[in-house]
């Protein structure tokens, strides 16, 4: 087990550097550059001076190899857009982002998963209901559906329209804050959990139905066993195996932000970082950000791996063999 | 009658006629005042919190190194000026420098500085203060973006403090706008920033990272804090100099909330459903209808602003080399082919499809906004096709093969590309308008929507054949703005930095530039730019169509407002905004 966790750590550091890596390049490839985009408002002179102060007058490689001998360090620069430390930036958004993140993984999971035990073992209206919900929720483009609920809570006032906090949220006591803050997550988190709760719905009743059928699901039955307690015991645990394949998936996705959602609903997370730092091309942030969102990856792979392991033997016999 | 009550009584009576006299004149300025400056909905209460909507991040709080809006919204809050330009009158009038006089040869200014002003932290305001935030920006090492407008003729003005509360400013060389310079300048703390700029890290001693208690400001509020990505909360600041005429101490509001709201969807339904008082910026087109309702149902309410001074711009690339190859060279770098597409726009159209009827059609960059300004009187190139396509046949663009479109004698067709704004809805919808209707004419324009940042690139390096583009300006005062007029202008858009002027009406232009920059006499100055909007509109290097109406969407518990045109159209004043409590 240790092995393969270092392995895997390996793997994750091999896969920040790349991805930051390929971050820079790509942004550094991209038309126009920082001082370029402060638009004409500066002069020749003045834009000349810019570049060379923050060094995008270099070539490529020699700007690359400056940022890389800092960025094994952990050290990603300073952003030219917000004059400060990548790390800082990234940091305060990264933990805004995560409680989102965590927060819309809990919802889609506890909305996904039981509709999807539900509708893979039942029949009737309610599974044909649940599986038309899946469909929309699939298809609804995360704009849509953050627009949606925005108009819903500014209608019915049931929610903050949006933001993380109010704005008395500086004055006020750490318990009072968490209330504030729980009263402020449900709507972004909602909007980021409703597509990604249909999935699993969708794959959770597959995966399920195809456990039911299996032999030992029968044996199961045939010991006695009721129904309920055979689906949850026995073919449960074997269908979770492609859902946790998803969940690797989905929580590199919500840990390195959705810019969609969180312009949406002002929520201050890494995926807007990202995007104005892209629109600004700030080379290093652009990469701070996509290694945050790698880092991100590689531990929501590793999480949904691990879970799997635990929950399924096989897994675990495989890796003895 | 005896001489000694006689002498008595003419005293009394010159006291008594000075006395009203003196009362007629106070009145008199007030209503003068009162007359230009339309206050929406005054409302007596004092305190309250107001809540404002910001579209982007603040990147720094040092208006010397940063100008963007977010910027320009903090300097307003917590910044005196020394005189500022008034954005309802457009006039010039006294701020922590309560008068000034100026010497015969209209280069040097001295300035007297209000008693008893501090910064926010107590420490005195003085005239080293001022001395000070010159060095600043002026040091190379700053980078300051407001160097090159505070030098006149590239040269920088002198600046010295005879005492505390006299400030001596000379200019290198005749300069009209004379202490409208000033307008832009954001005083600092010499005593909070001097280790800073000796170290060479002024910049950084201003950002967004600073404790509030460690900027010292000057302004109606005081940075309380800053949330990374979601506000900006201002209190009052309690040493603030001004009073209103009553003699009570403004700002009449506590605090002023800006909550970062990256999409404007999101803020427009935030303004709905009363979690916010005010928008940062004009509202858009078709958001008006949207709020019509709420504004029928006294839940907020729509500010009529005026005409914008900023227009969409349209322009083709005049740097002769770019087209030394093309076949297209004869014809389309020519004003006539320019005066024949501003014949074949019908404004009124472009206005209501554009700006859905929230548009007024212009004829030259400085709309009828700029009150100052403004020349009524500058050529106008009404909406005739026919005219468009008579004056094209005489450059010799004529439909020779029986198809859609135009083409010269060579047999190249009439086409040409224009790169525009992707995501500005009014330059995208402008884009399609025009396309449309040069093809009525024959010509064939494609539109390719590009990223702001792009089109900023391939403008400035030339690689572009026309661009419809946002021309945002800055001043009022066309010699403040004049790297636009002048052919050696970094913003002089359609032909960059030229070493000399490259045409004889651009030289024309420079030449009257001279005269609006230098000149004493405000009217032959303005008898110079109107010359200069006359040639302009003849050659028509940047060709306008339409600008909009703008509209500010307020709560109706937002009183005390003064609309202006130029930004940030209410937050400009908003030391005088008041707010009925509760929501």
């Amino acid at each position: 087990m240790g092995r393969y966790l270092l392995t895997r750590l390996a793997f994750a550091l091999v896969l920040v550097f790349v991805v930051s890596s390929a971050a820079l390049l790509l942004t550094r490839l991209a038309p126009g550059d920082f001082a370029t985009m402060q638009g004409v408002d500066l002069s020749v002179e003045q834009r000349e001076q810019l570049r060379e102060r923050l060094g995008l007058n270099r070539s490529f490689a020699a700007q690359y190899l400056s940022w890389a001998s800092h960025a094994i360090r952990f050290d990603f620069g300073q952003s030219m857009l917000y004059s400060r430390p990548v790390g800082g930036l990234v940091k305060e958004r990264a933990l805004n982002t995560a409680v989102l993140a965590i927060m819309a993984l809990l919802f889609a999971t506890a909305i996904g998963i039981p509709l999807g035990i539900y509708s893979g073992t039942r029949s009737g209206i309610g599974r044909s209901l649940i599986r038309v919900l899946s469909v929309i929720g699939v298809s609804v483009p995360p704009l849509i559906g953050s627009l949606a609920l925005v108009f819903l809570a500014a209608r019915t006032g049931w929610f903050p329209v949006g933001g993380m906090t109010s704005a008395a949220g500086i004055d006020l006591t750490w318990s009072q804050w968490i209330a504030d803050l729980a009263r402020h997550v449900p709507l972004p988190a909602l909007a980021l959990a409703i597509p990604m709760a249909a999935a699993l719905e969708r794959l959770q009743s597959e995966a399920i139905e195809s456990a039911s059928r299996e032999r030992f699901v029968a044996a199961s039955r045939a010991r006695g066993v009721d129904r309920a307690r055979s689906i949850l015991r026995h073919a449960w645990p074997v269908s979770l195996r492609p859902v946790l394949g998803l969940y690797g998936v989905m929580i590199g996705t919500l840990f390195s932000g959705s810019f969609v959602v969180e312009v949406v609903t002002s929520w201050p997370g890494l995926g807007r970082l990202m995007f104005d730092a892209l629109k600004a091309r700030d080379l290093f942030l652009v990469a701070g950000c996509a290694a945050t969102g790698a880092l991100f990856l590689a531990a929501g792979t590793l999480i949904a791996d691990l879970l799997l392991a635990c929950t399924d033997p096989r897994v675990r016999a495989g890796e003895r063999a | 009658m005896n001489r000694q009550p006689r002498a008595l009584l003419s005293v009394l009576l010159i006291g008594v006629i000075g006395f009203v006299g003196w009362r007629w004149y106070n009145s008199a300025s007030t209503e003068q005042d009162n007359a230009t400056e339309v206050v929406v909905s005054e409302q007596s209460t004092r305190g309250g919190s107001i809540t404002v909507s910001l579209r982007s991040e603040p990147r720094s709080f040092n208006r010397l190194v940063d100008r963007s809006v977010p910027v320009d919204m903090f300097t307003f809050l917590t910044n005196s000026k020394l005189v500022r330009v008034n954005r309802a009158t457009q006039e010039l009038e006294p701020g922590i420098a309560e008068k000034w006089t100026v010497s015969p040869d209209n280069r040097t200014f001295t300035l007297t500085l209000r008693d008893g002003v501090t910064w926010s932290d107590g420490t005195p305001f003085t005239s080293a203060d001022v001395v000070f935030t010159f060095q600043a920006i002026y040091d190379p090492r700053v980078e300051s973006l407001l160097a090159s407008s505070m030098m006149i003729g590239g040269k920088p003005v002198t600046v010295t403090a005879p005492d505390p509360k006299t400030v001596t400013l000379t200019m290198p060389a005749p300069f009209a706008p004379g202490l409208e310079l000033l307008d832009n300048l954001h005083l600092v703390a010499k005593h909070k920033y001097e280790a800073a700029l000796k170290a060479g890290k002024f910049a950084e001693a201003i950002g967004v990272a600073t404790p509030p208690p460690d900027l010292a400001t000057l302004g109606p509020f005081v940075l309380k804090s800053y949330v990374p990505g979601q506000r900006i909360v201002f209190d009052r600041n309690p040493r603030y100099w001004k009073t209103d005429t009553a003699g009570f101490q403004l700002p009449y509001l506590d605090q002023v909330i800006l909550e970062i709201v990256p999409d404007q969807n999101a803020e427009l339904v935030r303004l709905q459903s009363g979690q916010f008082d005010m928008l940062q910026q004009n509202i858009r087109p078709e958001d008006i209808a949207t709020l019509r309702p709420l504004e029928q149902q006294g839940k907020v309410r729509l500010i009529d602003v005026g005409a914008s001074l900023d227009p969409d711009a349209f322009f083709f690339n005049l740097r002769s080399p770019y087209w030394a190859k093309d076949p297209r060279r004869d014809w389309i770098t020519r004003k006539e082919f320019r005066q024949a597409i501003s014949h074949a726009i019908d404004r009124e159209a472009f206005a209501n499809t554009v700006f859905l009827g929230a548009g007024v059609p212009v004829w030259g960059p400085i709309t009828s906004g700029n009150q100052k300004w403004f020349s009524p009187n500058i050529q106008r190139y009404g909406y005739s096709q026919a005219r468009a396509k008579e004056i094209l046949a005489g450059l010799g663009l004529i439909n020779r093969d029986a198809d859609a479109w135009l083409e010269d004698a060579s047999g190249t067709e009439a086409h040409f590309t224009t790169i525009a704004y992707r995501g500005n809805s009014s330059i995208e919808r402008g884009g399609a308008v025009l396309r449309d209707e040069l093809k009525k004419i024959g010509i064939r324009m494609d539109v390719v929507p590009l990223e702001q940042g792009v089109v900023i690139q391939r403008m400035i390096k030339g690689d572009f054949e026309s661009i419809m583009f946002l021309y945002t300006q800055s001043n009022l005062d066309p010699a403040i703005n004049s790297d636009f007029w002048l052919s050696s202008g970094s913003a002089h858009i359609w032909n960059m930095n030229q070493p000399k002027p490259a045409t004889d009406w651009e030289k024309q232009i420079d030449d009257l530039m001279v005269t609006v920059t230098s000149a004493g006499d405000q009217a032959e100055r303005k008898r110079a730019f109107d010359g200069i909007q006359k040639i302009f509109a003849e050659n028509l290097p940047v060709l306008y169509f339409v600008t909009p109406r703008l509209y500010m969407a307020t709560s109706t518990r937002v009183g005390g407002l003064t609309p202006a045109t130029l930004r940030p159209q209410l937050l400009w004043n908003a030391e005088r905004m008041t707010v009925r409590q509760g929501r």
